[in-house]
């Protein structure tokens, strides 16, 4: 299942893509189970748009479903740095290694 | 010197508004557009908590915002005429948590501490004064400028 991250994640943004996000977590169910976000569009994230991150890597984590992020821009990347996320999450160069790589939940 | 400064209630839905006002800033400084971003999620993070935690029952802060620009450090300073709240006496998060382990929320001030050079709070009267400013490097400084493939793959 892949999910398209793009332009601002931010406060006024999180709730509908925190609802993208469980939907797409939701039919991930097919072998291997796992939602892999491309991040390339995505501009700009908040806290309020790493909550949704970090909602559903717990929620995947919970479902055995793998969960990765790809394609950060360095400016996004930089938040996910920051906050210690890119520790806790799968933040992988591209798709095509995401999708190489089904990387099992993180522990 | 460039300055600017803007007033607005503290809601939800003044935020566009003020990342407009910043990105009229920076564009008017003729600032670099990848270093406005620091700023964006530093305006978003503190208004936020401005307006999530910030007022008496019943009553809307006034939230100020005042931009400078002097010898390549920007200063953001926003006040609220909100009761007194430190958001530096926020507890730091523990970003070595593991995911399990790892709360919702209670990252936005310390994001904020971590993309600003300086980060200072005073409580000045009746208002809360939180001053963040940060060194804006030129355009010929900067080390990286992204690929062409870099996360363009079809």
């Amino acid at each position: 299942m892949l999910l398209i991250a793009q332009g601002r994640l931010d406060f006024g943004a999180a709730d509908e893509f925190q609802r993208q996000l469980e939907q797409a977590l939701a039919g991930a169910g097919a072998s291997p189970a796992m939602l892999i976000v491309d991040c390339a569009a995505l501009d700009y994230v908040s806290s309020a748009g790493l909550r949704t991150f970090l909602l559903a890597a717990k929620t995947a984590q919970r479902a055995g479903i793998g969960f990765a992020l790809c394609a950060l821009q360095p400016a996004v990347r930089e938040v996910f740095d920051v906050s210690g996320f890119s520790r806790i999450m799968a933040v992988l160069a591209d798709r095509a290694s995401a999708l190489a790589q089904a990387p099992q939940p993180p522990a | 010197m460039n300055e600017r400064r803007t007033s607005v209630p503290s809601e939800a839905a003044q935020l566009p508004a003020l990342t407009q006002f910043l990105q009229e800033f920076w564009s008017a400084a003729a600032l670099p557009p990848a270093q406005a971003l620091s700023f964006e999620l530093a305006l978003e993070e503190i208004f936020m908590n401005v307006v999530m935690h910030g007022s008496h029952p019943g009553t809307v802060p006034r939230v100020e915002v005042s931009l400078v620009l002097t010898d390549g450090d920007v200063t953001m300073t926003l006040e609220d005429d909100g009761p007194e709240f430190d958001p530096l006496s926020l507890p730091r998060p523990d970003v070595e948590a593991s995911l399990g382990d790892r709360p919702i929320g209670g990252l936005g001030v310390f994001l904020v501490r971590q993309m600003m050079d300086a980060v200072s709070y005073q409580r000045v009267g009746a208002r809360n004064q939180l001053r963040m400013s940060k060194r804006i490097e030129g355009p010929e400084e900067r080390a990286d400028s992204p690929s062409a493939t870099d996360g363009r793959l079809a």
